[in-house]
């Protein structure tokens, strides 16, 4: 049928995604062009003269190694946090229980409150002397120190951010997974319990079998939500105590906005960005195989 | 069948009327916008003095009109930076004194210079505070005018004194009495000081006064190199840290807390006393309108330790270089500066204004809060103006919230600000 198709029929669709794509070029591919040009620029220059000083300088910045290193383990847990809690209610609500679907509304709320208002909840959740969580605490532990620190202890600050981050991005890899449970027939069930398989090997043998490709498109989507998570940490703790909670998009905001030094943040952006293609490579390769 | 066209030849003379009404009169209407940004349209009483002046501004200049624009106090720089780059940054903004070098490097704001010569020059500009009025300058322009400059003071809570058997009479005047004032005021559900930990610039103004009561500073006398490596300054360090780790005088939660929590702490009386600016009074009354508080507040010297030394808290307003409207912009920018103004300011918010007619009338001199904050003047020092200070405070606050969690001793902590310090001047 090919053969049949006009010049018009073929060239229709560019017409139909040319919106889209002039949209994508002003928001997205302009300004990547305008911030990778910025990081090649000398601090305060322009024109073309172009330099590689604040790359150098970034490999070699402890502050940045240091981000760097906090990003892959909030990004790591938070990962962790999502797929099992995920999971479980994933699990949970696939079950054939009375009031299922309000349910399921329910576990999903958390994705629909944006960052700054879950880090502002959890920040006066978390506050010592007027937060809600130590006095529900001492209720069931009355010793517990009425006015104990989340936020201000250096050992509890970022587990505190992980946990909100966790609270708030569940319901993606929740509802992903939901997804994939609903789509593994029933009779695959049946048959491994016919030949004896317990509620273990129904899960190890069946279930995770049959979530394969989703649980790693989710968490390859999770990923790269949670490395550019920025305004759930600014608001909590503005990367405190010191800089203990500190991740690449509140430094690069930081050297942009309030040192002004817009080259090497832009330096720093390009980076962040290198890394995060680099390990979103798994999901593009994936989403290719499937096409 | 004939038709009665008269109605309908009269709708269209009416209808042709009106259009022509219309656009004759569209220019004599039109108007100028002047987007007037600060953060203190979201703050009371500010809010109230605010609104006064777009009203009063308004009604008096039918060809401009004054809009409200919004920014937030944590963020204002980011948001005039980002719309700086766009070329559409508000008309007039509101900043403190520590980016206006940075903004006037980039290009950010208008060369205020030629409109101040038509004013009358020299004449014009000696109606403010001379020593505030040079942070405008930068490179042979003047790129601001000062606006309310005022000397931070000790807020406190006499009905608390009374109650842990302190005079509220003599308030405390050196740092030992403070310490010690703040000890007894120390008792259950209730802290003797609220100071400030959160990542924020309202920090320095609370906590400088003890780095340079102590005899300390940032930096050497030629601000080539950090100075916080001297005995002077890890005195001041420590006294302000161990508040909260070793005297325990503090709240718990200090790294969270930024001005206006305290400030809340203050109102709800989980506090008794804090260092604040002359806004304060208004500010803890809008947050507990049942207190009385010029009944229950009073207002003494920052005390001292072995220098007598005060911070400030400093606005300006600048005028975009972008801004589409420079003539209306410098009509509605002169008219917040004239007197009538600035003296509506600390009549509502009970801020001092840079103009010397303002901060010296009988109004002002009168006013016992006032007095307190106009006597400290003399001895206000403000942060060194170098281009590397955002990096050379984030790393005192930084510092500041390690040493106050324990992520490290005073003494660690300390010396990692000093040694970020030169880092940052490109000490080797």
């Amino acid at each position: 049928m090919r053969a049949g198709r006009t010049w018009h029929d073929r060239h229709l669709g560019y017409l139909f995604v040319l919106p889209a794509s002039l949209m994508l070029a002003a928001v997205l591919i302009f300004p990547a062009v305008i911030t990778l040009k910025l990081s090649v620029t000398p601090e305060g220059g322009s024109g073309w003269h172009l330099t590689l000083i604040h790359y150098r300088k970034a490999l070699r910045d402890p502050v940045l190694i240091q981000t760097f290193k906090n990003t892959f383990a909030f990004v790591a847990l938070s990962l962790l946090g999502h797929f099992l809690l995920g999971l479980g209610l994933a699990l949970a609500l696939n079950q054939a229980l009375p009031g299922q679907t309000f349910f399921r509304l329910l576990a999903l709320i958390p994705w629909t409150i944006p960052d700054v208002v879950a880090g502002i909840i959890f920040r006066w959740l978390l506050n010592p002397i007027h937060g809600a969580l130590n006095p529900l605490i001492r209720l069931v532990f009355p010793r517990f120190p009425a006015e104990f620190q989340w936020l201000s202890s250096p050992a509890l600050a970022f587990p505190s951010v992980i946990v909100a981050n966790i609270w708030r991005g569940y319901p993606l890899v929740m509802v992903m997974l939901l997804a994939g449970l609903m789509a593994i027939p029933r009779e695959l069930y049946e048959a491994a319990a016919v030949d004896g398989a317990g509620w273990v090997k129904r899960f190890l043998h069946v279930t995770l079998p049959g979530l394969r490709t989703i649980i790693l498109v989710a968490l390859a989507l999770d990923m790269v939500w949670e490395f550019r998570r920025f305004a759930l940490v600014l608001t909590m703790t503005g990367g405190g105590p010191g800089t203990l909670t500190e991740v690449l998009s509140t430094l690069v905001y930081k050297t942009y906005f309030q040192f002004f030094t817009f080259e090497y943040a832009s330096a720093m952006a390009i980076l962040m960005s290198a890394v995060l293609f680099v390990l979103s490579l798994p999901y593009i390769l994936l989403v290719g195989r499937e096409r | 069948m004939k038709r009665n066209t008269k109605p309908l030849a009269s709708l269209a003379v009416a209808a042709a009327a009106v259009i022509l009404l219309v656009l004759v009169a569209a220019p004599a209407v039109a108007q100028v916008k002047i987007r007037f940004q600060t953060w203190h349209w979201n703050e009371t009483p500010w809010v109230n003095s605010l609104n006064e002046f777009m009203k009063t501004f308004n009604a008096a200049n039918p060809g401009i009109e004054v809009v409200r624009d919004d920014s937030r106090y944590g963020d204002k720089e980011a948001v005039f930076t980002t719309q700086s780059q766009a070329k559409a940054a508000a008309d007039i903004a509101h900043f403190s004194y520590r980016p206006i070098r940075h903004f006037a490097e980039r290009g950010y704001l208008l060369d205020l210079t030629p409109f101040i010569e038509k004013e009358g020059g020299a004449k014009y500009l000696a109606q403010w505070d001379a020593s505030a009025l040079e942070i405008c300058k930068y490179k042979g322009k003047i790129y601001c005018l000062p606006d309310d400059l005022n000397p931070l003071v000790l807020m406190y809570n006499t009905v608390h004194f009374k109650e842990a058997g302190l005079d509220p009479a003599k308030p405390p005047a050196t740092w030992a009495e403070f310490l010690d004032y703040a000890k007894k005021l120390t008792r259950a559900g209730r802290y003797g000081v609220g100071i400030l930990g959160a990542r924020q610039e309202g920090v320095f103004m609370r906590f400088n006064p003890w780095l340079w009561g102590a005899g300390g500073d940032y930096l050497t006398p030629d601000e080539k190199r950090s100075a916080l490596d001297t005995r002077e300054a890890l005195e001041g360090f420590k006294f302000y840290v161990e508040l909260f780790t070793k005297h325990k005088v503090v709240p718990p939660g200090v790294i969270e807390q930024g001005a206006q929590e305290v400030r809340t702490q203050l109102a709800h009386e989980k506090v008794s006393m804090i260092i604040t600016l002359p806004a304060a009074p208004g500010i803890v009354q809008a947050i507990n309108p049942k207190m009385n508080v010029r009944e229950v507040m009073a207002l003494a010297p920052v005390p001292v330790g072995k220098k007598k030394v005060t911070s400030a808290w400093f606005s300006l307003r600048v005028i975009s270089a972008f801004t589409k409207n420079p003539e209306a912009a410098w009509k509605v920018y002169n008219a917040w500066y004239d007197r009538d103004s600035q003296m509506r300011n600390f009549k509502i918010a009970g801020v001092l204004s840079s103009r010397l007619d303002v901060r010296n009338s009988p109004e002002v001199k009168a006013d016992k809060y006032a007095q307190v904050f106009s006597a400290q003047t003399p001895y206000v020092k403000l942060e060194p103006l170098v281009p590397e200070w955002p990096k050379i405070g984030d790393a005192m606050l930084t510092a500041i919230q390690e040493g106050l969690t324990g992520v490290k001793t005073p003494e660690a902590a300390l010396r990692g600000a000093h040694e970020a310090t030169n880092r940052a001047l490109g000490v080797r």
